[in-house]
Order: C-alpha cells, then sequence, then structure tokens
C-alpha cells in the first residue's frame, strides 16, 4: 500500500486556514512589539567634527532606545543653521535640532522655529544639562545642553618652571601677566599666543576678555543696540591690553600665519608659554605632556563683576516648532541625559556630558576633573561671542584681533571699528534690533 | 498652416524640450535671486523693501574693499599671459625634456584649487620652507609674512592664481602653436630672423584671438571664481582683516554667516550683471579665435 497520504480538498483547505492564522498571529505579533516604534523622530545633528566618539555615542543611543525610532542626520558645519531654517521656514524640521549656543540658535527662536522647552522637558533635566543663560529669551528655555566646552588660558608648566616661575600658582592679574611674560621672554622663551590666521583665536580672546569690564552678559548686547558704544574706553581696554602684548613682543612671531589648533600644540609641545584652549582638548594634551599643562583664567585688569570667572559654553540639543510630537521628542533628550547615558557619553568620547549629575569619580585624569570641578561645576558665564551678530563677527570681532597681531590697528582703532560696525549691523538688520533688545532683558536677569 | 511654416518651426521645437529644462535649472533661481535682492529676506522670504539691499551693499565701505581687491587681482592677468606665452613657445620649440616640462607645467591645473591652497598656504607660513630657504640664502628681508600680513596676502593669493591659472594659457597658447604654419617660421629662420623677430613679428600676430579670448576667460575667472584660493589662504575668512576678501567672498559671507540672504542676492545680481558685460567680449574673441584657426 502506497504510505504517502493524499490530501483530500478538506484537508488542504485545513491547511491553509491553519497557515494563514499563523501567518497572521506571526504578523500581530512583532506589530504589538513595534508598537512603541511606531513613533518616529528625526534628529539633525553635528559635533563629530569637534567631539569624535559622538557618533558612537548618538548610534548606541538611537539602538538602545525603545520608545521611538530616531532617524540621525550628522549635518555639515557650513549648513547646521541655514539647513535647519530653511527646513523649518517649509515645515519639514526635523524634530529635534542640534543647536549652536546663543544667536546661533536664538535667531531660529525669533523666527519661530523652536519650541520653548519649559514644561515639555523635565525641569531637573533642563537644570541638570546648564543650557546657559543664552537659551533663555521670553522666559522661556530652548535647548537642553549637550556637552560642555570649559573655555580657559593654558600654559606649559615646564616652561613655567624653566623660566623660574610657580607652575602652580599662574598669573591672576595683569601686572602678574606682563611680569611673567618678560620673565619668560627673558629665558628666550616666546610667551604667549597661537595662532590667529584662521580667526578664531581673536573670538576666543574677546570670550575671555571683554566680559572682564562687563557686570551681565546683557551689558554686551547693549553694545550692538547702539545703548553702549565700543569708543567708550572701557569697551575696548581688552584690545587695548592686546596691543600691549604686542607691542611688548610677548606674542609670538608666527602667530599671524597659524590657524587656531596648531597655534595651541605649542603649547603642548613646549614651544610657547601660554595660550588659549579649550576643554575637549585637554585630555589629549594633558596625556602627551605628562600632565604639564595648567590651565586659569585669563588674568584680570577690568572691573566688571564677571572679571575672572570661568567661562563654560555649552552645546545643545532643542525642539523644533515642526515637531508633530514634541513629547516624544522631549523623552528622547531626557533618556539621553539618563545616568546610564551620561556614562556611556563619556564612554565614547572620553570628554564631560553636560549634566552637574554626572559621576566624576570615571575621570582618571586629575587636570580633566580639576577643570570641570573648577569650571563647570562652580559658578561659570557663558561664551560671551555667542552674542555677537554674525554681521559684527566677521566685520570687527575677528578683524580687530588679527590687525592688533599683525601691528596695524590699536585698541581705540579697534574700538572705532566695532562701534562702526554695530552701526552698519542695525541699519542692515532693523528687524533684530528689538529682539536683541528683549534678549539683553533676559541676559541681564538673574538665573 | 502652411508647410513651409511648419519647417521653419520644426527646428525650435526640437530644442525646446531643452531650453524649458535650462530655462528652470538656471533660468528660475535666476529670478528668485532678483526677487530676493529686493527682499529682506528671513530664512526663505521677506517684506519688499526696494532698493534698500542695494543702498546698503554700495554705502558700505566692506563692498568696495571687495571690489578693489578684486580689480586688484585682475593685475595678475599680464603676467599670467606673459609667463603662458614664453612657457608654450618653449615647449613648441620642444627644448631638450619639453615632454617631462609639459606634464609638469599642467599639473597644477589638473589638481583641485583647494589641495594646491592648502600646500601653498603650509609653504608661504611664517616659519615655513619658503622662507626657511630666504633666510638659509641669507635673503631675510624677503621672508615676508605671507599670509599673516594684510600688506602681503593679497600678494601671495595672486602668486597662486597666477601659478595655477597659468597652466590654462600655457595648454591654450600651445594648442595654437601646434596650429600655425610652420612654413612661415622656417622661411623666417632661413632669412635670418633671430628668436625674439620670430615670436614679435610671426607668432603672437597669429595668436591674437587666443590671446584675447584667455584674457577675457581670466577676467571672468578672477572676478567670479577665486572663492577657493581666497577660502584657504585667507583662513576660511577673507583675512587677515579683510586683506583677501573679494566679492565672492563678500556673497558667501551675507548668505551662510550673516544671514542676509537679501544683501547676498543683491550683490550676486550685481556680479552677475558685471560678468554678463563680460561675456560678449569673450564670444566675439571666441570668433576670432575660430577664424585665426580657419
Amino acid at each position: 500500500m502506497d504510505s504517502r497520504r493524499h490530501l483530500s480538498r478538506r484537508d488542504l483547505l485545513k491547511t491553509s486556514a491553519m497557515l494563514g492564522a499563523g501567518s497572521a498571529l506571526s504578523g500581530l505579533l512583532p506589530a504589538f512589539a513595534a508598537q512603541a516604534q511606531d513613533k518616529t523622530l528625526d534628529m539633525w545633528w553635528w559635533g563629530e567634527q569637534e567631539l569624535p566618539g559622538l557618533q558612537k555615542f548618538v548610534d548606541s543611543s538611537i539602538a538602545g532606545y525603545k520608545e521611538a525610532t530616531v532617524k540621525p542626520m550628522l549635518q555639515d558645519t557650513a549648513v547646521v543653521i541655514s539647513q535647519f531654517q530653511t527646513a523649518a521656514a517649509a515645515g519639514k524640521a526635523p524634530d529635534i535640532q542640534y543647536l549652536w549656543n546663543g544667536v546661533y540658535h536664538m535667531e531660529s527662536v525669533w523666527l519661530g522655529y523652536l519650541k520653548g522647552l519649559k514644561g515639555l522637558v523635565s525641569d531637573d533635566v533642563l537644570t541638570a544639562s546648564n543650557p546657559t543663560a543664552l537659551s533663555r529669551f521670553g522666559g522661556d528655555i530652548y535647548r537642553v545642553g549637550w556637552y560642555p566646552l570649559p573655555m580657559f588660558w593654558c600654559y606649559n608648566k615646564t616652561l613655567f618652571e624653566k623660566a623660574g616661575l610657580d607652575p602652580e600658582a599662574p598669573p591672576a592679574t595683569w601686572d602678574a601677566l606682563l611680569a611673567a611674560c618678560e620673565k619668560l621672554k627673558t629665558a628666550g622663551i616666546e610667551p604667549l599666543g597661537g595662532g590667529i590666521q584662521d580667526g578664531y583665536w581673536s573670538e576666543w580672546y574677546i570670550t575671555h576678555s571683554l566680559p572682564q569690564n562687563l557686570d551681565t552678559l546683557g551689558e554686551a548686547v547693549e553694545l550692538f543696540i547702539g545703548e553702549k558704544d565700543f569708543r567708550d574706553p572701557k569697551y575696548h581696554e581688552h584690545w587695548t591690553k592686546l596691543a600691549e602684548l604686542k607691542t611688548r613682543g610677548y606674542l609670538n612671531k608666527d602667530m599671524s600665519s597659524l590657524e587656531l589648533y596648531p597655534g595651541i600644540d605649542l603649547v603642548a609641545a613646549g614651544k610657547l608659554a601660554i595660550g588659549q584652549s579649550i576643554g575637549t582638548r585637554l585630555p589629549a594634551d594633558s596625556k602627551a605632556t605628562g600632565g604639564k599643562i595648567g590651565y586659569m583664567t585669563m588674568p584680570v585688569f577690568g572691573k566688571g563683576k564677571l572679571a575672572g570667572v570661568p567661562v563654560v559654553d555649552v552645546q545643545g540639543l532643542g525642539i523644533s516648532t515642526n515637531a508633530e510630537d514634541p513629547k516624544t521628542a522631549a523623552a528622547f533628550l531626557e533618556y539621553l541625559h539618563s545616568p546610564e547615558r551620561l556614562k556611556a557619553f563619556w564612554d565614547a568620547t572620553g570628554w564631560i556630558p553636560s549634566n552637574k549629575n554626572f559621576d566624576t569619580s570615571v575621570i582618571a585624569d586629575a587636570s580633566v576633573r580639576g577643570l570641570w570641578e573648577n569650571w563647570g561645576l562652580k559658578p561659570n558665564i557663558s561664551n560671551v561671542t555667542n552674542l555677537v551678530p554674525g554681521q559684527f563677527y566677521e566685520r570687527a570681532a575677528i578683524p580687530t584681533g588679527q590687525q592688533i597681531v599683525q601691528g596695524s590697528m590699536t585698541g581705540e582703532q579697534a574700538g572705532e571699528l566695532a562701534s562702526n560696525t554695530a552701526k552698519e549691523w542695525r541699519e542692515f538688520n532693523p528687524d533684530m534690533v528689538e529682539n536683541y533688545r528683549k534678549w539683553a532683558l533676559d541676559l541681564s536677569a538673574p538665573l | 498652416m502652411t508647410a513651409l511654416q511648419s519647417q521653419k518651426l520644426k527646428p525650435y521645437l526640437y530644442v525646446l524640450p531643452l531650453i524649458l529644462l535650462l530655462a528652470f535649472v538656471f533660468g528660475y533661481p535666476l529670478l528668485r535671486i532678483f526677487e530676493f535682492s529686493f527682499k529682506l529676506v528671513r530664512g526663505i522670504d521677506g517684506p519688499w523693501i526696494g532698493l534698500r539691499n542695494y543702498e546698503l551693499i554700495l554705502g558700505q565701505s566692506l563692498f568696495w574693499e571687495s571690489v578693489l581687491h578684486n580689480i586688484q587681482l585682475l593685475l595678475a592677468i599680464p603676467a599670467m599671459v606673459v609667463i603662458s606665452l614664453l612657457i608654450s613657445i618653449l615647449l613648441y620649440e620642444r627644448i631638450t625634456g619639453w615632454k617631462l616640462y609639459r606634464i609638469i607645467v599642467f599639473v597644477p591645473f589638473v589638481l583641485a584649487i583647494p589641495i594646491i591652497a592648502v600646500v601653498m598656504k603650509r609653504m608661504f607660513q611664517f616659519s615655513g620652507p619658503v622662507n626657511e630657504v630666504l633666510r638659509w640664502l641669507s635673503l631675510d628681508f624677503l621672508a615676508l609674512d605671507w599670509i599673516g600680513s594684510s600688506d602681503v596676502a593679497l600678494w601671495t593669493v595672486m602668486i597662486l592664481i597666477v601659478w595655477r591659472e597659468s597652466a590654462l594659457g600655457i595648454i591654450l597658447f600651445l594648442a595654437r602653436l601646434l596650429s600655425l604654419d610652420e612654413s612661415m617660421l622656417e622661411a623666417a629662420r632661413l632669412e635670418g630672423a633671430n628668436w625674439w623677430q620670430r615670436v614679435w613679428h610671426i607668432i603672437l600676430p597669429q595668436m591674437r584671438g587666443v590671446i584675447e579670448f584667455y584674457v577675457v576667460v581670466s577676467v571672468i575667472t578672477i572676478l567670479a571664481a577665486v572663492f577657493s584660493y581666497v577660502y584657504v589662504v585667507g583662513g576660511g575668512r577673507g583675512g587677515p582683516g579683510t586683506a583677501t576678501m573679494v566679492i565672492e567672498f563678500y556673497i558667501f559671507n551675507a548668505l551662510i554667516r550673516t544671514s542676509l540672504p537679501g544683501i547676498a542676492a543683491a550683490a550676486s545680481v550685481l556680479l552677475f550683471l558685471v560678468s554678463v558685460l563680460l561675456i560678449f567680449p569673450m564670444f566675439r574673441a571666441r570668433r576670432r579665435v575660430r577664424e585665426e584657426e580657419a
């Protein structure tokens, strides 16, 4: 007898029905599982360029997030702002957008492209992430801090020792700085500087020096809207001081032809005693020099309340007004600040996330830990150059420093150029002046 | 419609799709740029403000400084013409090793401008190889701050432009030389004409058209296509200070860095109109080249 069983029509139907039911069930189960994944967030971000490892952190965060599917896009440096603004104007902005500090995102706030985060993101996360005063407008906050950029003056301790200076007591006042520079110069060491060819040294110099004669950051905004004037000696004293360093021969000779980072390299390489640097560089520089890179605030010459206060800039993330589900976007931002993600951030980047609750015990390098404790966790101010309108930045903030360093401009002339440029900015941007005026109120208010 | 009329229309119908495509790709953006130049643009649109953008630009010292720098860079053209002529004639006369030289002089034109500019920037740093060699030769007074000094930086850009753009001149001139009637040169040689006389009386008159063409192309290049040189050598800012700022960079800054698309559009319109004026002599020069070759 034939052992093979012939399928009757009934059997065929039964089998088909069972297969159909199985298929349907197997289709349903993932559907249930993926219900949370139905929520989709677009996230446009930047930062791998300045903090290698961030891509790894973003990828792992997205992979581990179960509440929504996040689609990331790493942006090119040149289009971070314009790409977002163009998309927002067309109603197609991502849910989450990377935001530089100050005017670099405030303009989008004024155009109505960003959502206020108060009441959307938890207060705990907002406060701990330190979005800085520069993210406040009209009583709301528009960014969650992501990672901090402490800004400081760095110095080479070995060169200090060679010149007979105390490497653990860097100069704190302007006179002490001049005396230290003189000693370094006498010892045959180029005392101070870096590279200004690409202009960023000029910007950083303003970051440290302009606040020295300010009582609030709002006062800086008043300089642009015409309520204060750069021609007032108080507001261009910082440029006069830079000219003094030039006149005394304390700046490195190749400063005008070097770019920012090769200039900082000179300090780490023991060819320049004092420079300007940023926190993200410190771990590598400290390691390369066996802990011989010191940090300090810019020696004080000014009489403003902000003189000598450490500077911490913070990069951040915001939520666009195009976001269909802002709460889901906010939840993802909160997730990035969970203790597990803060630790993952450190592991991926070797740098500190912007969160005051971050467990600093994981930081092995004493210099890096000290910097975070003294800059990040103590009273600090944000980067004043983030208040500078783009037109002023390009026309005055950068060129003044470059021209003073090459000896073709005095501090007074720099003040004159800055004043004229601020006036020019008001003429070119009449619609922005009122926004700046309102912003000055937020920036002058106590935190 | 008569058969004759439809015959006349036929060619236009053939090119119509391409014309429509070109109108969409080039015409529409051009119209938008003209429109933006009359608006205070924020984001992707803004209110109509008439001629205010033009008024602001023409009253701004930075704009005129940029124009002046473009004009100064035009000084590179005579140098480019002379160098290109000299080298192409030497190559034409097949001096020893001419094949190798031909490759060497063409290389700069093959390489992308940013690559060349980055390398040259390193060479011209204050403590870079150029100054090191000059110091070694006891020519310290020539060891300038080539890219860091406002007095010198534009000249450094010019050196770079001359070096690279001359390669195009050499290619064009050599091509023209190779199509010359050699019997005239041979006859002149037999008559006892020296090298200079042959160049001046025989070669140059026949190359007038191609030289004109090269000059016009170079003028357009210097007015509207030196962005990459300036971007790299000028530290990405047209610096030091504003020493290497040119109109293209002015437009870039207005659009990307200072969020003023209306101003960028108005400056683009001005640059466009100047370029259009220069296109006519270029076409005339091209016609002359063709006639000479024929």
